[in-house]
């Protein structure tokens, strides 16, 4: 019988009134595996990097200079890092940890007990919220909160357009009218990040889950590298959507004419 | 029997989620399997994971990344000033033995002169004393030639009367020789 995972994750057990689910295993897993990463490099870290320390700083390396494609400036994503370095490494562990054998096969009771991070729209929403809010917040600090809210709610810009004449107010209504389109767009950002990143994880899952229900060796394997290599993509998808909002939030708009 | 399976939990997952707490929800955000706390909770998860991820790596790697880049960029710095430096040096070298060449060959023709000027005056002074050794040769070429010619005169005279004494036989001393004088002079009285 082929086990297709729901929608919702399984909640296996309760710690008090705390519900665990088998994502929240996934990531208490990754919690751990980035605590030993993090102090195996804390006690080694060194001006002459070690193998371990080399392959990560090259790993970052590779990533700041991706982010700097974006942002154009170092200094901003040295800024952004903390966010968007965290979101990236922890959705591609997330993922490639739902590759592992184990995930999918070993049962707590009648679920599974694990189960990809990122196919838990809890996670990815809490994440897309984080990315959102973070970016406003970067934008309040960079480019002011007046000059920040003005992109949204226009009405400095409405008020101002009563001076130009019925030209002017017509304009002065349509800016305040993209004012409230942007706010949409906002929550459409929380959206497609969370469910984007959850669509393609959780349909990565099923469609293993299925295939190795049908055919349990040989067959799955180039779906399983598929899967790597969604997980990859996904992460990468995330991260720049996240710096990509950041950058546009932190730029300050163009003067009016 | 698989695919009915497959159907059959597709449609589970669409009906309806049970709340943690024991209510059951429905709508779109609970078929997706959303709720409260779960949400949080994965929430305060994530935050703990970029808490780990910032401070424990990303963080301390970063920042050991900017202090080689520094020290890479300083040592670069360094290594341009050291060129500029070694090049100024070079340069001052090169200036200093074009000076020295310059001051060898204005030493050098000052010694030419000085020598020149030197060997003319020695030539001078060579000469004068020259001069004045033929001077004082010519002197005692004289003196000599007077001394030779009174002493050839004595001599002589020497001679003279040894050879008169030799014709006269007779022996002249002192006193014969004053009596000779002296008939001589009466003689010619």
């Amino acid at each position: 019988m082929i086990h297709i995972p729901t929608l919702a994750p399984e909640i296996l057990f309760h710690i008090g009134k705390l519900p665990v689910t088998n994502t929240m295993i996934n990531v208490w897993l990754a919690i751990i595996i980035f605590l030993i990463v993090g102090i195996v490099i804390q006690v080694n870290l060194s001006f002459r990097p070690g193998k371990f320390q080399n392959f990560f700083e090259y790993i970052l390396e590779l990533l700041i200079g991706y982010f700097d494609q974006v942002t154009g400036d170092r200094k901003k994503t040295m800024r952004f890092m903390p966010i968007v370095g965290s979101v990236f490494f922890f959705i591609l562990l997330s993922n490639w940890l739902g590759l592992l054998p184990g995930t999918g096969s070993i049962k707590f009771g009648h679920d599974m007990l694990l189960r990809p991070a990122t196919s838990d729209l809890n996670l990815t929403v809490a994440m897309a919220l984080v990315a959102v809010i973070s970016s406003h917040l970067f934008g309040f600090i960079s480019v002011g909160i007046f000059t920040h809210l003005n992109k949204f709610i226009q009405i400095g810009t409405f008020i101002k357009s009563f001076k130009k004449g019925p030209i002017g107010v017509f304009t002065g209504i349509v800016e305040l009218g993209v004012g409230l389109i942007e706010i949409v767009s906002e929550l459409a950002k929380v959206l497609s990040l969370s469910l984007r990143l959850f669509g393609n994880i959780f349909a990565g899952e099923v469609l293993i889950s299925v295939i190795s229900g049908l055919v349990s060796v040989f067959i799955p394997a180039p779906f399983m590298l598929l899967e790597v290599l969604v997980g990859l993509i996904q992460a990468s998808v995330f991260t720049m959507l996240t710096l990509v909002y950041m950058t546009i939030l932190t730029t300050e708009p163009h003067a009016e004419h | 029997m698989n695919f009915i399976d497959i159907a059959l939990a597709s449609e589970t997952a669409s009906e309806e989620t049970v709340e943690p707490t024991g209510t059951v929800s429905t709508g779109p955000l609970a078929d997706l399997g959303v709720n409260s706390t779960l949400f949080i909770a994965q929430l305060i998860n994530f935050t703990l994971v970029a808490v780990i991820l910032w401070f424990l790596i990303l963080k301390p790697l970063t920042k050991k990344m900017a202090e080689r880049q520094k020290m890479i960029d300083d040592s670069i710095d360094n290594a341009k000033k050291i060129q500029e430096n070694l090049n100024k040096s070079e340069k001052e070298y090169q200036n200093r033995i074009d000076q020295a060449k310059v001051d060898a060959n204005k030493i050098m023709e000052k010694t030419t002169l000085a020598a020149t000027a030197a060997t003319e005056e020695a030539k001078i002074i060579a000469k004068q004393e020259i001069e004045q050794l033929v001077l004082q040769a010519r002197k005692s070429i004289k003196n000599d030639k007077d001394i030779m010619k009174a002493e050839l005169k004595e001599e002589t005279a020497n001679f003279i009367i040894l050879a008169l004494e030799k014709i006269i036989g007779e022996k002249f001393d002192a006193s014969k020789d004053k009596k000779f004088i002296e008939d001589i002079l009466q003689k010619l009285k």
